[in-house]
Protein backbone atom coordinates (compact mmCIF):
# COMPACT_ATOMS: atom_id res chain seq x y z
CA UNK A 1 0.00 0.00 0.00
CA UNK A 2 2.62 2.27 0.90
CA UNK A 3 4.13 1.50 -2.12
CA UNK A 4 1.69 2.83 -4.61
CA UNK A 5 1.45 5.52 -2.80
CA UNK A 6 4.92 6.26 -3.17
CA UNK A 7 4.74 5.52 -6.92
CA UNK A 8 1.96 7.77 -7.55
CA UNK A 9 3.23 10.64 -5.75
CA UNK A 10 6.59 9.86 -8.02
CA UNK A 11 4.35 9.68 -11.25
CA UNK A 12 2.75 12.91 -10.36
CA UNK A 13 6.05 14.64 -9.46
CA UNK A 14 6.84 13.10 -12.94
CA UNK A 15 3.80 14.69 -15.12
CA UNK A 16 4.21 18.17 -13.06
CA UNK A 17 8.00 18.32 -14.35
CA UNK A 18 7.14 17.56 -17.91
CA UNK A 19 5.10 20.25 -17.71
CA UNK A 20 7.14 22.53 -16.20
CA UNK A 21 10.26 22.31 -17.90
CA UNK A 22 8.84 23.73 -21.83
CA UNK A 23 7.31 26.68 -19.27
CA UNK A 24 10.73 27.29 -17.83
CA UNK A 25 12.61 27.18 -21.56
CA UNK A 26 10.01 29.13 -22.60
CA UNK A 27 11.45 32.24 -24.93
CA UNK A 28 10.82 35.43 -23.30
CA UNK A 29 11.05 37.61 -25.94
CA UNK A 30 8.35 39.40 -27.89
CA UNK A 31 7.17 38.17 -31.45
CA UNK A 32 6.70 41.74 -33.29
CA UNK A 33 4.35 40.73 -36.58
CA UNK A 34 4.25 43.47 -39.30
CA UNK A 35 1.79 43.74 -42.40
CA UNK A 36 1.12 46.17 -44.38
CA UNK A 37 -0.39 49.55 -42.50
CA UNK A 38 -3.98 48.68 -44.64
CA UNK A 39 -3.86 45.61 -42.63
CA UNK A 40 -3.14 46.87 -39.52
CA UNK A 41 0.41 47.46 -39.25
CA UNK A 42 2.51 46.39 -36.65
CA UNK A 43 1.11 43.87 -33.87
CA UNK A 44 1.40 44.41 -31.28
CA UNK A 45 1.38 48.37 -31.78
CA UNK A 46 2.43 48.96 -28.11
CA UNK A 47 5.51 47.36 -26.43
CA UNK A 48 5.89 47.65 -22.76
CA UNK A 49 9.72 47.76 -21.40
CA UNK A 50 11.61 48.31 -18.30
CA UNK A 51 14.47 51.11 -18.44
CA UNK A 52 18.08 49.50 -18.15
CA UNK A 53 16.83 46.08 -19.07
CA UNK A 54 17.32 44.54 -22.69
CA UNK A 55 14.52 44.18 -24.59
CA UNK A 56 14.47 41.35 -27.09
CA UNK A 57 12.16 41.39 -30.04
CA UNK A 58 11.79 38.64 -32.91
CA UNK A 59 10.87 40.42 -36.22
CA UNK A 60 8.79 38.54 -38.86
CA UNK A 61 6.45 39.98 -41.75
CA UNK A 62 3.58 37.93 -42.66
CA UNK A 63 3.29 40.27 -46.16
CA UNK A 64 5.52 42.15 -48.00
CA UNK A 65 9.29 43.18 -46.77
CA UNK A 66 9.28 45.84 -44.21
CA UNK A 67 11.67 47.46 -41.74
CA UNK A 68 12.16 48.11 -38.36
CA UNK A 69 13.63 50.82 -36.46
CA UNK A 70 13.14 53.03 -33.33
CA UNK A 71 13.27 57.38 -33.52
CA UNK A 72 15.45 59.11 -31.98
CA UNK A 73 17.85 56.06 -30.95
CA UNK A 74 21.30 55.18 -32.47
CA UNK A 75 20.52 51.67 -34.36
CA UNK A 76 20.63 50.10 -37.51
CA UNK A 77 17.37 49.71 -39.07
CA UNK A 78 16.75 45.71 -39.14
CA UNK A 79 14.77 44.67 -42.61
CA UNK A 80 11.39 42.51 -41.59
CA UNK A 81 11.00 39.63 -44.33
CA UNK A 82 8.43 37.41 -44.68
CA UNK A 83 9.26 33.91 -43.33
CA UNK A 84 12.12 34.77 -41.66
CA UNK A 85 12.92 35.84 -38.09
CA UNK A 86 15.09 38.56 -37.04
CA UNK A 87 15.99 39.06 -33.57
CA UNK A 88 16.76 42.38 -32.40
CA UNK A 89 17.74 43.38 -28.77
CA UNK A 90 17.25 47.17 -27.45
CA UNK A 91 18.44 48.71 -24.86
CA UNK A 92 16.22 51.91 -22.94
CA UNK A 93 18.73 53.44 -20.71
CA UNK A 94 15.37 56.43 -19.81
CA UNK A 95 12.69 55.79 -19.45
CA UNK A 96 9.66 57.42 -22.61
CA UNK A 97 7.67 56.78 -24.96
CA UNK A 98 9.36 55.91 -28.10
CA UNK A 99 8.06 55.19 -31.61
CA UNK A 100 9.06 52.50 -33.86
CA UNK A 101 8.66 52.69 -37.69
CA UNK A 102 8.78 50.57 -40.81
CA UNK A 103 12.45 51.43 -42.67
CA UNK A 104 10.94 49.99 -46.30
CA UNK A 105 8.88 51.13 -48.11
CA UNK A 106 5.98 48.74 -48.32
CA UNK A 107 2.84 50.62 -49.97
CA UNK A 108 1.45 54.37 -50.34
CA UNK A 109 0.66 54.29 -46.53
CA UNK A 110 4.36 52.86 -45.22
CA UNK A 111 4.48 56.29 -43.11
CA UNK A 112 1.71 55.65 -41.30
CA UNK A 113 3.10 52.67 -40.00
CA UNK A 114 4.30 52.99 -36.51
CA UNK A 115 4.32 51.58 -33.12
CA UNK A 116 4.99 52.57 -29.25
CA UNK A 117 7.54 51.15 -26.82
CA UNK A 118 6.28 52.70 -23.46
CA UNK A 119 9.39 52.42 -21.41
CA UNK A 120 9.24 52.52 -17.57
CA UNK A 121 10.63 52.89 -14.62
CA UNK A 122 12.97 55.37 -12.71
CA UNK A 123 12.17 59.25 -12.80
CA UNK A 124 9.40 60.02 -14.87
CA UNK A 125 11.43 61.88 -18.20
CA UNK A 126 11.79 66.03 -18.27
CA UNK A 127 9.23 67.61 -20.23
CA UNK A 128 11.11 67.90 -23.85
CA UNK A 129 11.28 72.01 -25.07
CA UNK A 130 9.36 73.43 -27.08
CA UNK A 131 10.06 73.78 -30.84
CA UNK A 132 11.35 76.39 -31.64
CA UNK A 133 8.76 77.41 -33.75
CA UNK A 134 6.34 77.85 -30.93
CA UNK A 135 8.89 79.96 -28.79
CA UNK A 136 9.24 82.11 -32.28
CA UNK A 137 5.54 82.53 -32.11
CA UNK A 138 5.58 81.42 -35.66
CA UNK A 139 2.69 80.42 -37.56
CA UNK A 140 3.97 77.79 -39.75
CA UNK A 141 1.12 77.26 -41.80
CA UNK A 142 0.91 80.79 -43.17
CA UNK A 143 2.41 80.99 -46.65
CA UNK A 144 5.48 82.74 -47.03
CA UNK A 145 6.31 83.91 -50.41
CA UNK A 146 8.96 86.39 -51.03
CA UNK A 147 8.58 89.22 -53.49
CA UNK A 148 12.06 89.07 -54.97
CA UNK A 149 14.43 85.66 -55.97
CA UNK A 150 17.72 85.92 -56.98
CA UNK A 151 18.51 86.30 -60.73
CA UNK A 152 21.36 84.07 -60.16
CA UNK A 153 22.20 80.76 -57.89
CA UNK A 154 24.01 82.44 -54.82
CA UNK A 155 27.12 80.74 -54.37
CA UNK A 156 28.87 80.26 -50.94
CA UNK A 157 32.13 80.22 -52.26
CA UNK A 158 31.30 84.09 -53.69
CA UNK A 159 29.62 84.82 -50.24
CA UNK A 160 32.79 84.05 -48.95
CA UNK A 161 35.18 86.18 -50.49
CA UNK A 162 32.88 88.67 -49.67
CA UNK A 163 32.50 87.87 -46.17
CA UNK A 164 36.35 89.30 -45.64
CA UNK A 165 35.40 92.55 -46.75
CA UNK A 166 32.40 93.51 -44.51
CA UNK A 167 31.30 92.98 -41.20
CA UNK A 168 28.89 89.60 -40.52
CA UNK A 169 29.27 89.32 -36.96
CA UNK A 170 25.46 89.85 -35.62
CA UNK A 171 24.43 87.62 -38.99
CA UNK A 172 26.32 84.59 -38.06
CA UNK A 173 25.40 82.93 -34.67
CA UNK A 174 22.85 80.09 -34.96
CA UNK A 175 20.70 81.90 -33.36
CA UNK A 176 20.04 84.68 -35.98
CA UNK A 177 20.29 81.77 -38.61
CA UNK A 178 17.61 79.98 -37.02
CA UNK A 179 15.45 82.37 -36.89
CA UNK A 180 15.40 84.46 -40.11
CA UNK A 181 14.48 83.38 -43.63
CA UNK A 182 17.12 84.44 -45.69
CA UNK A 183 15.08 86.76 -47.83
CA UNK A 184 14.55 88.52 -44.51
CA UNK A 185 18.62 88.76 -43.95
CA UNK A 186 18.79 89.67 -47.66
CA UNK A 187 17.07 92.78 -46.65
CA UNK A 188 18.51 93.10 -43.29
CA UNK A 189 22.25 93.48 -45.57
CA UNK A 190 21.60 96.03 -46.91
CA UNK A 191 23.42 97.79 -44.20
CA UNK A 192 26.60 96.52 -45.89
CA UNK A 193 26.26 98.65 -49.19
CA UNK A 194 26.60 95.24 -51.22
CA UNK A 195 24.90 95.19 -54.40
CA UNK A 196 21.58 92.23 -54.76
CA UNK A 197 23.80 89.65 -56.07
CA UNK A 198 26.33 90.34 -53.65
CA UNK A 199 23.91 90.14 -50.53
CA UNK A 200 22.12 86.86 -51.87
CA UNK A 201 25.82 85.11 -52.10
CA UNK A 202 26.96 86.33 -48.64
CA UNK A 203 23.16 84.29 -47.67
CA UNK A 204 24.64 81.42 -49.23
CA UNK A 205 27.61 81.75 -47.59
CA UNK A 206 26.48 82.12 -43.84
CA UNK A 207 23.99 79.70 -44.35
CA UNK A 208 26.70 77.27 -45.52
CA UNK A 209 28.87 78.55 -42.40
CA UNK A 210 26.15 77.02 -39.89
CA UNK A 211 26.76 73.33 -41.46
CA UNK A 212 29.49 71.16 -41.85
CA UNK A 213 30.21 68.86 -44.72
CA UNK A 214 28.99 65.98 -42.60
CA UNK A 215 26.26 67.77 -41.53
CA UNK A 216 24.93 68.21 -45.35
CA UNK A 217 26.01 64.48 -45.73
CA UNK A 218 23.70 62.96 -43.14
CA UNK A 219 21.20 65.46 -44.14
CA UNK A 220 21.30 64.01 -47.36
CA UNK A 221 21.06 60.89 -46.38
CA UNK A 222 18.20 60.97 -44.40
CA UNK A 223 16.57 62.71 -47.61
CA UNK A 224 17.36 60.23 -48.95
CA UNK A 225 15.52 57.71 -46.97
CA UNK A 226 12.79 59.53 -45.34
CA UNK A 227 11.96 62.37 -47.70
CA UNK A 228 12.64 61.59 -51.82
CA UNK A 229 9.99 59.29 -52.12
CA UNK A 230 7.91 62.09 -52.33
CA UNK A 231 9.62 65.36 -52.50
CA UNK A 232 11.66 63.82 -54.99
CA UNK A 233 15.47 63.25 -55.28
CA UNK A 234 15.99 66.36 -56.50
CA UNK A 235 13.83 68.81 -54.16
CA UNK A 236 11.14 69.02 -57.10
CA UNK A 237 8.41 67.89 -55.33
CA UNK A 238 7.75 65.18 -57.77
CA UNK A 239 9.21 62.41 -56.29
CA UNK A 240 7.49 58.53 -57.32
CA UNK A 241 4.40 59.33 -55.04
CA UNK A 242 3.63 62.41 -55.62
CA UNK A 243 0.80 61.60 -58.07
CA UNK A 244 -0.58 58.97 -56.16
CA UNK A 245 -0.77 61.81 -52.49
CA UNK A 246 -2.91 63.81 -55.25
CA UNK A 247 -5.45 61.30 -56.21
CA UNK A 248 -5.70 60.03 -52.92
CA UNK A 249 -5.72 63.43 -51.00
CA UNK A 250 -8.54 64.45 -53.00
CA UNK A 251 -11.13 61.65 -52.24
CA UNK A 252 -10.22 61.99 -48.65
CA UNK A 253 -9.84 65.41 -48.08
CA UNK A 254 -13.74 66.06 -48.12
CA UNK A 255 -14.06 68.37 -45.24
CA UNK A 256 -17.19 70.49 -43.55
CA UNK A 257 -16.22 73.36 -45.95
CA UNK A 258 -16.02 71.33 -48.74
CA UNK A 259 -13.48 69.30 -50.67
CA UNK A 260 -9.67 71.65 -50.13
CA UNK A 261 -7.26 71.20 -52.53
CA UNK A 262 -5.24 68.38 -52.65
CA UNK A 263 -2.13 69.52 -52.01
CA UNK A 264 1.55 68.13 -53.44
CA UNK A 265 4.52 67.67 -51.87
CA UNK A 266 6.54 71.00 -51.44
CA UNK A 267 8.90 71.93 -54.31
CA UNK A 268 12.26 72.94 -52.50
CA UNK A 269 13.67 73.70 -55.64
CA UNK A 270 10.54 76.67 -55.91
CA UNK A 271 13.02 79.91 -54.98
CA UNK A 272 10.08 82.09 -53.92
CA UNK A 273 8.71 79.61 -50.94
CA UNK A 274 12.42 78.19 -50.16
CA UNK A 275 14.04 81.90 -49.31
CA UNK A 276 11.35 83.46 -47.42
CA UNK A 277 11.20 79.69 -45.30
CA UNK A 278 13.22 80.42 -41.82
CA UNK A 279 15.39 77.11 -40.35
CA UNK A 280 12.72 77.67 -37.42
CA UNK A 281 9.72 77.61 -39.82
CA UNK A 282 10.75 74.65 -41.67
CA UNK A 283 11.77 72.66 -38.56
CA UNK A 284 8.28 72.89 -37.29
CA UNK A 285 6.61 71.85 -40.46
CA UNK A 286 8.97 68.66 -40.57
CA UNK A 287 8.75 68.10 -36.51
CA UNK A 288 4.61 68.58 -36.83
CA UNK A 289 4.16 67.32 -40.37
CA UNK A 290 0.00 67.96 -41.44
CA UNK A 291 0.01 70.77 -43.32
CA UNK A 292 -3.43 69.34 -44.77
CA UNK A 293 -0.93 67.03 -46.59
CA UNK A 294 0.36 63.45 -46.32
CA UNK A 295 3.78 64.97 -44.15
CA UNK A 296 3.87 62.33 -41.61
CA UNK A 297 5.35 63.73 -38.08
CA UNK A 298 9.00 63.31 -37.89
CA UNK A 299 9.36 64.40 -34.04
CA UNK A 300 9.26 61.39 -32.58
CA UNK A 301 11.81 59.60 -35.27
CA UNK A 302 14.81 62.37 -35.65
CA UNK A 303 16.71 64.00 -33.25
CA UNK A 304 16.72 67.74 -32.72
CA UNK A 305 20.28 67.45 -34.38
CA UNK A 306 18.70 65.14 -37.40
CA UNK A 307 16.41 67.44 -37.80
CA UNK A 308 18.89 70.54 -38.57
CA UNK A 309 20.94 68.75 -40.90
CA UNK A 310 18.09 67.67 -42.81
CA UNK A 311 16.85 71.06 -42.73
CA UNK A 312 20.50 72.35 -44.21
CA UNK A 313 20.46 70.11 -46.64
CA UNK A 314 17.04 71.14 -47.93
CA UNK A 315 18.32 74.70 -48.51
CA UNK A 316 21.46 73.28 -50.89
CA UNK A 317 18.67 73.10 -52.93
CA UNK A 318 18.84 77.20 -53.88
CA UNK A 319 21.99 77.90 -52.87
CA UNK A 320 25.06 76.93 -55.11
CA UNK A 321 27.69 74.98 -51.65
CA UNK A 322 30.20 73.79 -54.43
CA UNK A 323 33.88 75.12 -53.77
CA UNK A 324 33.01 75.44 -49.90
CA UNK A 325 34.90 72.42 -48.29
CA UNK A 326 34.55 72.42 -44.65
CA UNK B 1 16.83 24.31 -117.80
CA UNK B 2 20.50 23.75 -116.66
CA UNK B 3 19.83 28.11 -115.80
CA UNK B 4 17.09 27.54 -113.33
CA UNK B 5 19.38 25.04 -112.06
CA UNK B 6 21.99 27.71 -111.45
CA UNK B 7 19.76 29.68 -110.20
CA UNK B 8 18.44 27.58 -107.73
CA UNK B 9 22.17 26.55 -106.48
CA UNK B 10 22.64 30.49 -106.11
CA UNK B 11 19.51 30.30 -104.03
CA UNK B 12 20.76 27.84 -102.01
CA UNK B 13 24.22 29.66 -101.68
CA UNK B 14 22.72 33.14 -101.02
CA UNK B 15 20.49 31.71 -98.37
CA UNK B 16 22.85 29.82 -95.73
CA UNK B 17 25.35 32.80 -96.31
CA UNK B 18 22.63 35.20 -94.77
CA UNK B 19 22.20 32.94 -91.85
CA UNK B 20 26.03 32.00 -91.33
CA UNK B 21 27.68 34.91 -92.35
CA UNK B 22 26.91 37.35 -89.58
CA UNK B 23 28.06 35.11 -86.83
CA UNK B 24 31.58 35.06 -87.97
CA UNK B 25 31.19 38.97 -88.18
CA UNK B 26 33.19 40.95 -86.26
CA UNK B 27 31.15 42.02 -82.90
CA UNK B 28 30.05 45.15 -82.10
CA UNK B 29 32.89 47.07 -80.09
CA UNK B 30 32.33 47.48 -76.43
CA UNK B 31 30.39 50.61 -75.40
CA UNK B 32 29.05 51.74 -72.39
CA UNK B 33 25.31 51.67 -71.68
CA UNK B 34 23.26 52.72 -68.79
CA UNK B 35 19.62 51.54 -69.03
CA UNK B 36 16.86 53.53 -66.39
CA UNK B 37 14.94 50.33 -65.33
CA UNK B 38 11.44 51.65 -63.35
CA UNK B 39 9.95 48.84 -60.98
CA UNK B 40 6.18 48.99 -60.47
CA UNK B 41 3.49 46.95 -59.21
CA UNK B 42 5.30 43.77 -60.33
CA UNK B 43 6.92 44.66 -63.88
CA UNK B 44 9.94 46.29 -64.70
CA UNK B 45 9.99 48.62 -67.36
CA UNK B 46 11.63 47.93 -69.98
CA UNK B 47 11.21 44.26 -68.90
CA UNK B 48 14.00 43.20 -72.00
CA UNK B 49 17.43 44.55 -72.22
CA UNK B 50 18.90 43.82 -74.98
CA UNK B 51 23.19 44.54 -75.11
CA UNK B 52 26.67 43.32 -76.45
CA UNK B 53 28.87 40.81 -75.46
CA UNK B 54 31.92 43.19 -73.27
CA UNK B 55 29.83 46.06 -73.32
CA UNK B 56 30.28 48.15 -70.30
CA UNK B 57 26.31 48.25 -68.70
CA UNK B 58 24.92 50.26 -65.61
CA UNK B 59 21.86 49.37 -64.57
CA UNK B 60 19.58 51.99 -62.50
CA UNK B 61 17.04 50.53 -60.86
CA UNK B 62 13.79 53.11 -59.87
CA UNK B 63 11.60 52.25 -57.53
CA UNK B 64 8.03 53.54 -58.52
CA UNK B 65 5.76 52.21 -55.52
CA UNK B 66 7.50 49.85 -52.92
CA UNK B 67 10.80 48.77 -52.02
CA UNK B 68 11.60 46.21 -55.37
CA UNK B 69 14.95 44.13 -56.17
CA UNK B 70 16.42 43.32 -59.30
CA UNK B 71 18.79 39.90 -58.98
CA UNK B 72 20.27 38.87 -62.08
CA UNK B 73 20.49 35.41 -62.93
CA UNK B 74 23.79 34.18 -64.65
CA UNK B 75 25.93 37.29 -63.23
CA UNK B 76 24.62 36.79 -59.65
CA UNK B 77 24.52 40.05 -59.41
CA UNK B 78 21.34 42.09 -56.96
CA UNK B 79 19.86 45.11 -56.12
CA UNK B 80 17.73 47.16 -53.73
CA UNK B 81 15.90 50.24 -54.27
CA UNK B 82 13.56 52.12 -52.22
CA UNK B 83 11.26 54.73 -53.63
CA UNK B 84 13.03 57.81 -54.11
CA UNK B 85 16.81 56.01 -53.81
CA UNK B 86 17.50 54.73 -57.06
CA UNK B 87 20.11 51.95 -56.63
CA UNK B 88 22.92 51.79 -59.72
CA UNK B 89 25.27 48.83 -60.45
CA UNK B 90 27.90 48.48 -63.24
CA UNK B 91 29.18 45.83 -64.38
CA UNK B 92 31.11 44.35 -67.78
CA UNK B 93 28.55 41.86 -70.06
CA UNK B 94 31.53 39.41 -70.23
CA UNK B 95 28.32 36.26 -70.66
CA UNK B 96 26.61 35.49 -74.10
CA UNK B 97 23.38 34.43 -73.32
CA UNK B 98 19.85 35.14 -72.29
CA UNK B 99 19.27 35.76 -68.14
CA UNK B 100 16.63 36.35 -66.25
CA UNK B 101 16.04 39.04 -63.78
CA UNK B 102 13.79 39.03 -61.27
CA UNK B 103 12.73 40.68 -58.12
CA UNK B 104 14.39 39.44 -55.16
CA UNK B 105 12.37 41.57 -52.18
CA UNK B 106 9.17 40.31 -51.36
CA UNK B 107 7.11 43.31 -52.53
CA UNK B 108 3.15 41.81 -52.84
CA UNK B 109 1.26 39.14 -53.96
CA UNK B 110 2.33 38.94 -57.84
CA UNK B 111 5.96 39.42 -56.82
CA UNK B 112 7.01 35.73 -58.24
CA UNK B 113 5.99 37.07 -61.31
CA UNK B 114 8.17 39.93 -61.31
CA UNK B 115 10.76 39.16 -63.90
CA UNK B 116 12.74 40.62 -67.04
CA UNK B 117 15.07 39.44 -69.70
CA UNK B 118 18.85 40.46 -70.14
CA UNK B 119 20.14 39.15 -73.79
CA UNK B 120 24.24 39.48 -74.32
CA UNK B 121 25.06 39.68 -77.87
CA UNK B 122 24.36 39.86 -81.25
CA UNK B 123 20.72 39.59 -82.59
CA UNK B 124 21.09 37.52 -85.81
CA UNK B 125 17.92 35.67 -84.90
CA UNK B 126 16.23 37.02 -87.80
CA UNK B 127 18.83 37.04 -90.70
CA UNK B 128 19.21 32.88 -89.35
CA UNK B 129 15.24 32.23 -89.26
CA UNK B 130 15.24 34.11 -93.08
CA UNK B 131 18.58 32.44 -94.43
CA UNK B 132 17.16 28.63 -93.24
CA UNK B 133 13.99 29.50 -94.62
CA UNK B 134 15.44 30.64 -98.13
CA UNK B 135 18.05 27.75 -98.44
CA UNK B 136 14.90 25.42 -97.25
CA UNK B 137 13.25 26.31 -100.05
CA UNK B 138 15.94 26.28 -102.50
CA UNK B 139 16.43 22.23 -101.40
CA UNK B 140 13.09 21.71 -101.71
CA UNK B 141 13.20 23.23 -105.06
CA UNK B 142 16.47 21.45 -106.10
CA UNK B 143 14.70 17.76 -104.86
CA UNK B 144 11.37 18.11 -106.53
CA UNK B 145 12.81 20.16 -109.83
CA UNK B 146 9.92 18.72 -111.96
CA UNK B 147 6.96 20.37 -109.86
CA UNK B 148 8.78 23.70 -109.41
CA UNK B 149 8.88 23.50 -113.16
CA UNK B 150 5.62 22.31 -114.34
Amino acid sequence: MKREILARILLLALCLVVVLIPLALRDRSLTLRARMPEDDGWSPQVIQAAAGQPLRLRLTSEDVTHGFAVGQMEMASVDVLPGVVSEVTLLFDEPGIYTFFCTRWCGLNHWRMRGTIEVSGGDAPALADAPLYVALGLDIDAPHPVPGVPSQIPSAARGGQLAEIVSLAEFSTPEYYRAHSPYQVYQDLVSTNLNAAERWDVVSYLWRSQTTAEGLAEGARLYAQNCAACHGETGGGDGVFADQLAASGQSSSQTMHGSMSARTPADFTDAQNMLGASPALLQGKLMRGGMGTGMPMWGVIFTEEQSWNIIAFLYSFQFQYQGVTR
Amino acid sequence: MKSAMIFRLLMLAGGLALALLPSFAQAAPPVERVFRIEASSFAYKPGQIQLNLGDRVTLELVSMDVVHGLYLDGYDLSLTADPGQTARLTFVADRAGSFRFRCNVTCGAMHPFMIGKLTVGPNHSFTLAAGLTISAIAIFLLIHPRRASQ
